[in-house]
Formats: C-alpha cells, structure tokens, sequence
C-alpha cells in the first residue's frame, strides 16, 4: 500500500517537474526550430520542429541580379549563411572572445597578487584595503556605468576594445574568493618557498597559483559567462562602431532591422551565440554550477 | 639561483628552516605587500570609490557632456520625485522586483524540494532548469518576444486554435464548472483578440515579470539544493522520533528553519539582480506602453547615454546605489544576527 503510494507522489513530482521543464525548454526549442525554417513556414506555423527542408529561392540574391536556378537554397543553409553573411557575426564571437577573456586575465592579474597579500602578508594598511574589497563587494558594477561612461569618455575610449574590459579589471569578488582560499593553504608552504629563495612574487606565480587553479577555474567560468551575456555595458560603450560588437550587441543590431523574412536568420544569430555556454555548460556541468552559484558565497 | 640546489640547501639545514618558520618582517614585508596589491589598489580607486563620487557630485549639477555645468542643488531629486515619469520609473521597478522576487523564490524552493525527493531523473531536471541562467539573456528576451508575438506567436496562435476546440474552450473559459464562457478571460479573447503581451500595458510588466522570473529561478533552484545537501539526515530521524510524521511539518518544523540562512541570500541577490533589470526593456519594450515598464536602469541608460541630461542620470545613479547597497548591508546583518539557527 505504502509502496504504491510514494510511487504515485513520485510520478506526480515527475509530472510537476515536466512541466515546469516544458515552460524552460520552450524558447530554446522555438530558437533553434525557428532557425531550421522557411520564412513561410515560420509565419504559418507549420512544419513541425525541423521543417519540411523544401528548396527555397533567396529573393535578395535575385535582386542582385543572379538567376532564380542559381538561388535557390535550403531553409537551414539560408538561415545560417545570412546570420553570418547579413551581420559579420564571425567577428562578433571573435569580439565576444578577446573580451571575455582579456577580462578574465587581467582580472585574475591584479586580484591574485592583492589576495595574497591580503592573506599571507603582514602589512601596514592591509586591513583598511581588505575593508575597501568588502565595500566593493556593496557595488555592482552596472549601478555605477554612468560614471564610468563619463569618465572613459572624458579620456577618448568611447568605442574602443579598452572601453569593454577596463571597467572590469578590477573584480573585487575575485579578490575576495581568492583571499578566501589562500587563508587555506598553509603557511608552511610560503615559508618553505621563502626559505628556496623565491621573490614573494614568484611565490604568487609559481607556489600560490598552482594551488589556486580549482578556485580560479570555478571563477574563470563565473566571469566568462556572465561577460559573454553581458548586454548593458557595451551597449552603453560601444556606440555605433561595427568592428567592435559584442555577440548580443551585434544580434540586439540585427533584431533592430528585421522584417518578417530575416526571423529565421535572426533565430540563427540568437542559436550561434548562444549554443557554445550551453554546449560547455552541458559538458561540465559540475564545475559550471560550482562557477555560477559562486556568488552564492558573497 | 636555480631553484633545485635553493631547495636542497635548505632541506639539508634545519636551523635556517626554523629561522624561516618565522615571517618576514617590517620593510620587506611592507614593500612586498604594497608592490603585489598596488594595482588592485589603484583600480578599486578609480573604477569603484571615484565613480562613486563622480555620480554624487554631479547629481546636483545640470550636465551634460560637451556642455556647460551649473550647481542645481537638490533641483535633480526633486524633480524625480515629482516628475510624473520618474514617480512611473520607481513604481515600476518596485513592482518588478515584487513580483519577481517571491515568486522566483518560490519556485526555486519548490523545484529543489521536488528534486531533491525524487528517486531518479534528479540530474535530467537540475541541467534543464538551469539552462536559461546559462543562455544570453538579451537572445533569450528577442526569442520571447518572437513566442508572444501577437500574429506569428506559438502562444497566441495555440490560444487560438484552442478557441474552437470542444475540449480545450470550455476547459479554459471556466465552462466546465459552470461560469459564463463569454465572460471569462478566456472567453472575451477568443471574441475579440489574445493579449499583445508586450505592447499592452495591463500585460507588459507581467511578460516581463515572467520572462524574469523564468531566467533566474534556476540559479534559486541550485542554491536551494546546496542548501538542502547541508540538513542532516540525523535531524529527521530525530523528528521523527518525536512523532512528525507528515511531510508537511517535517518541512516546517526542519527543513524550513534550516534553510533560513540559504532564504535570506537568495531573496537578497534575487532583488539585487532583478533591480538591475536592462536586457528585456531595452530589447522589446523601451520602457513602455505607457512607461509601465520604465525601470531605473534603462532610465539612467536612455537619460545620459542617449539624451546627454547626465546630472538627471547622475541623481537615478545615486538612488539606485543607495538601494542596492541598503540592501547588500540588510542582508549582512540578517544573516549575521537573525537567521542563527542554534
């Protein structure tokens, strides 16, 4: 009796869960099936998820003076050939890459260091910069873009590279997260690389970072992900100038000049720029999680 | 000096290995220190303090970029808190954090306590519910707003369809429990036409709401697993010993109070993040219909970054920091004082 109970309450949970899980795959599935289809297709609803794939005219090629023989196209190939052709969307993911990760190196650059110094060393103002990391932590960086725009501004790097990352050197989080973890490691292991001779910034480099790197890896896929998603700052910066779109930006440009038959290419953009986090995040799942919900340690 | 021979010295003299036991001290050490945390410092100075002070001083100052600047005084606050607009921005921020908040709280609760119950497929439900937190909220709000479109929509076009099904008309109208079909939600949209989700604005603060509450519920969820990891199994047995046995008071009576600590971090990010809403606004709404969607980010955005009133911008800057980090501190000290389960 019992028994067939709790299998009921589990099947129950399973169908709640299902249908939650419905609501979240949604989008997903409209993107990428979207991104299969025919403008027609899309427009009526038909074709189940892939498509029928039937052999389409691209009626700009025609108008660039090509016959209708030599246009003719697939759904998939038309939506996915404009999304790069239309947009130079290879050069934002290129964008996208320089950023996240230049972002990533200088930050973990300056943090580390400081980390150990706040950890490891004794020093005179140590703890008065300790409490400007904890009332950095108060400050979410987009509360304060308005200033920061003015002053980059002010300077002339409006529209450059250096506009994208600079704001996002310092990661006062990262600091923290690694000032954590150094007040692990034990002393004896900087007393015994001290007594080797080492500098103590070779110590940082060659005793601290070894240590460091699950911490580091869970905070690399903590900033990487949420700068490749970031929409608000480089929309703020960057203000016109093509060759330096991030992957939302260039796809947020591509949604402002849509008309009804460029909704496949555009639900192409929107799969191409979102698939490589989902594709890393399915294949390490554990780690991603552990970097994601990092901030849950603030 | 080549590190292996470094190495071996001192492995080979234990007096200088006790010596070294001990720290560095004073000039050394202050030198190190300052050398290793000087760019960190400079940084946190002109990227987080001066900011700061930038958007304090010119919150009562008319500028604007390339323009004159003239002390206003308080003219900036005044004006949003009597301006009709800047009344319609804090309003409807307010009620988006509201809305979102306690129900993104919620439903991550509920997910992890449902997953966490299961006996298999745990692992299938954590990866898909945390999948919108992975996606570019930006791409994720454009295919929203592709579903809820009012002619193309799956949405809309699936209400619609269901208008003249026997079985899915009277189910949703209310007809099967004997209300009026032609009065109910359902019933008068069939009749006339499905909500435009967005461009309504009884609507767009609820789609927006929603699309909120569908990205951020995951992350929730996965704090609330972590949380549940760390309720020992012993307690339940001990309540159970003690005669709770319905599911409901075991969660009341442990799981609940437990959980307090993982409530107050998740109920404080979630407002700190929803506050900052931008991507939806800017992408589909604009802020309206109406300004029913006007929130203080894409405020400050479209004041200074596109209409140059920075000494406006500067004011919203400053109020949203103050909440923001209210906040931050309300939940330092509840977690430190309040939540203390001992």
């Amino acid at each position: 009796m019992n028994h067939y109970h709790s299998s009921f309450t589990e099947i129950l949970r399973h169908a709640t869960l299902i249908v939650g899980g419905l609501v979240i795959i949604l989008p997903f599935y409209i993107m990428l099936s979207y991104s299969f289809k025919s403008p027609h297709e899309i427009e009526s609803n038909t074709g189940g998820f892939f498509g029928k794939q039937e052999v389409m005219v691209d009626e700009y090629c025609v108008k660039l003076g090509n016959t209708r023989k030599d246009c003719e196209t697939t759904p998939i190939k038309f939506n996915y050939g404009n999304a790069f052709k239309k947009a130079p969307l290879l050069r934002y993911l290129i964008n996208g890459i320089i950023v996240t990760l230049s972002i990533f190196f200088i930050q973990v650059l300056v943090a580390l260091p400081a980390a150990y110094a706040l950890a490891k060393l004794r020093w005179w103002g140590r703890d008065l910069v300790f409490s400007m990391v904890l009332f950095g932590l108060l400050i979410p960086v987009h509360a304060i873009a308005l200033p920061l725009y003015i002053m980059l501004a002010k300077v002339g790097l409006i529209n450059t590279y250096a506009a994208l990352i600079v704001p996002w050197t310092i990661s006062v989080f990262g600091i923290f997260l690694m000032h954590q973890f150094f007040k692990t490691v034990p002393d004896d292991l900087v007393d015994a690389a001290r007594l080797d001779g080492m500098s103590e910034f070779s110590i940082v480099w060659r005793v601290m970072l070894p240590t460091a790197i699950p911490a580091l890896l869970a905070f690399a896929i903590f900033s990487v992900v949420a700068h490749w998603n970031d929409y608000f700052w480089p929309r703020i910066v960057i203000t016109g100038n093509h060759d330096l779109f991030t992957p939302p930006l260039g796809l947020r440009e591509f949604r402002g000049g849509a008309d009804g038959s460029d909704w496949g290419p555009l639900m192409a953009t929107a799969t191409v720029i979102v698939t490589p986090l989902i594709v890393a995040f399915l294949l390490a799942q554990k780690k991603f999680i552990e970097g994601i919900t990092l901030s849950g340690m603030k | 000096m080549p590190e292996a021979t470094l190495s071996t010295v001192s492995r080979t003299s234990p007096s200088r290995n006790l010596m070294g036991k001990r720290p560095l001290f004073g000039q050394q050490h202050q030198t190190a220190a300052m050398w290793l945390s000087a760019p960190a410092i400079i940084l946190m100075l002109v990227l987080l303090v001066i900011p700061i002070l930038v958007a304090v001083f010119l919150s009562f100052t008319s500028y604007g970029l390339g323009g004159s600047m003239e002390w206003v005084g308080l003219e900036n606050y005044k004006r949003i808190f009597s301006h009709s607009s800047y009344q319609k921005m804090l309003s409807s921020t307010l009620t988006y954090v509201l809305i979102v908040v306690p129900i993104s709280t919620l439903l991550g609760l509920g997910a992890a306590l449902l997953i966490n119950s299961l006996r298999f497929g745990k692992d299938i439900y954590k990866t898909i519910y945390f999948l919108p937190v992975m996606a570019s909220l930006l791409a994720m709000a454009i295919v929203w707003e592709f579903t809820l479109h009012p002619t193309i929509g799956v949405i809309n076009d699936t209400l619609q369809q269901g208008c003249n099904s026997v079985f899915w008309y009277p189910f949703l109208s209310g007809e099967w429990y004997g209300n009026n079909p032609a009065t109910s939600w359902y019933g008068e949209s069939c009749n006339s036409n499905f909500p435009l989700w967005f461009g309504d604005k009884n609507y767009a603060i609820w789609t927006i709401s929603f699309i909120g509450i569908w990205q951020s519920f995951g992350f929730n969820m996965m704090l609330y697993l972590a949380g549940l990891t760390s309720v020992q199994r012993e307690l339940y047995n001990a309540a159970e010993m003690d005669g709770v046995n319905s599911a409901w008071s075991r969660f009341h009576l442990v799981t609940w109070p437990m959980l307090g600590p993982t409530t107050v971090f998740v109920i404080t990010i979630t407002m700190i993040r929803s506050f900052q809403i931008f991507d939806t606004v800017e992408a589909i709404t604009h802020g309206g219909p109406a300004k029913s969607t006007y929130m203080m980010l894409y405020a400050i955005y479209e004041k200074s970054v596109q209409q140059n009133i920075i000494g406006l911008g500067s004011a919203i800057t400053v109020l949203f920091l103050l909440m923001v980090m209210g906040l931050t501190v309300l939940q330092r000290w509840f977690i430190d004082r309040k939540v203390h389960y001992s």
